[in-house]
């Protein structure tokens, strides 16, 4: 039991910021996104006889953390809206393309966003975002196929223009 | 430009985004997320047992528990007005919460209790553990009709701008209590404030009384 928690404590503080960063990426603001990794974190460590042998456990953490979104939502839903954060100006063309792009994958359907989160972001190849995702590699295809299509359709820019650092 | 060649794009700029975050580092020490996964454990084992015992506890609040009604404390405090939340006893009792930014719920909660409100403010992420829903009103679970007929009663509809919540605490049941639980939300791009309201049955671990 030790042994596991100790296990369990550095994959914790190694995987904790790619986690959260990623998260990020599908999840509004960062009080909420830190609440879902440690969620999702929660649950590795009830499952971490499974979760430990894993290809990547990172991932199965990201899932669950993006999949604690939705259900957080569905669950809250008695909610009144009290209004909108505007994020900060941006100012040069990769800031606007970035906040466009990221406001574009949040509207992506779950399943694209777990394939852009997993491919994408964690860099993970096509078989183990397959086997993470319980589903067979051409799925994967599909839906990051269908996601890259989405987000041209929403922005334009990243067919039109040849971007530069 | 083909779909690599986007991809590419893609992925280069949400690399951007993802380590424009820099080092970040657990705000939760690994003991406590191995402390949280026990309780949750121990709340799963332990919830078909409770199931029976709550309904025994709403039927003895049902008989023993009486509320004092809002107006009478609610005198004493007509208006406070902070900066991240307002609280208005209006002329008929009922008491409407403006909130603006998502801090100091002990702060809301302790004005709510002060104006005779059995409430509970929280956090979404950091609900009372002590808390126990009202049968089908609650914020989490399964809602019925009646329930949701008393969730009306208690917060009726405001028609005014968005960003208030009004509560009657003349039509709380007996026994029963005001839950509030602020957080971060919605579907879409941007992100929205949302507050979470729900009822719950009143103690003093959970409500103040």
């Amino acid at each position: 039991m030790e042994q596991d928690q100790r296990e369990f404590a550095e994959f914790y503080a190694a995987a904790w910021g790619d986690c959260l960063r990623i998260v990020m990426v599908s999840v509004a603001d960062r009080p909420l996104a830190e609440d879902l990794v440690a969620e999702a974190f929660t649950k590795a460590w009830a499952s971490w006889q499974k979760v430990r042998g894993l290809a990547e456990p990172r991932a199965w953490v990201i899932r669950c953390a993006i999949n604690a979104r939705v259900s957080w939502w569905r669950r809250h839903r008695r909610e009144v809206a009290l209004g909108s954060q505007d994020a900060v100006a941006a100012t040069s063309q990769h800031q606007v393309l970035d906040r466009c792009l990221v406001a574009a994958v949040r509207r992506l359907p779950v399943r694209q966003r777990e394939v852009i989160a997993l491919r994408l972001l964690l860099d993970l190849d096509t078989r183990t975002t397959a086997e993470m995702l319980g589903m067979s590699a051409s799925t994967v295809a599909t839906h990051l196929h269908r996601a890259i299509g989405a987000l041209r359709r929403d922005i334009p820019a990243l067919s039109d223009q040849e971007l530069t650092p | 430009m083909n779909d690599d060649h986007t991809l590419t794009v893609i992925k280069d700029r949400l690399a951007e985004v993802r380590d424009c975050l820099g080092e970040v580092y657990p705000s939760i020490p690994a003991g406590e997320i191995v402390a949280r996964a026990r309780r949750s454990h121990v709340r799963r084992r332990l919830i078909p047992g409770m199931a029976a015992v709550l309904a025994l506890a709403v039927a003895a609040a049902l008989a023993v528990t009486t509320l004092a009604p809002a107006s009478h404390q609610a005198s004493r405090h007509p208006q406070v007005q902070l900066a991240a939340w307002t609280v208005v006893t209006q002329p008929g009792g009922n008491v409407s919460v403006t909130i603006r930014e998502l801090r100091d719920p002990g702060g809301l909660q302790s004005r709510l209790r002060a104006d005779g409100v059995p409430a509970t403010v929280t956090f979404l992420s950091q609900l009372n553990p002590a808390c126990h829903p009202w049968p089908g009103a609650a914020l989490h679970g399964r809602h019925t009709p009646a329930g949701d007929a008393l969730f009306n009663e208690v917060f009726p509809p405001y028609p005014g701008p968005p960003g208030v919540i009004v509560i009657r605490p003349s039509a709380l049941p007996s026994g029963g209590g005001v839950q509030l639980a602020a957080g971060f939300g919605g579907p879409g791009p941007r992100a929205s404030i949302a507050i979470g309201a729900g009822l719950v049955q009143a103690s003093p671990e959970c409500t103040g009384s």
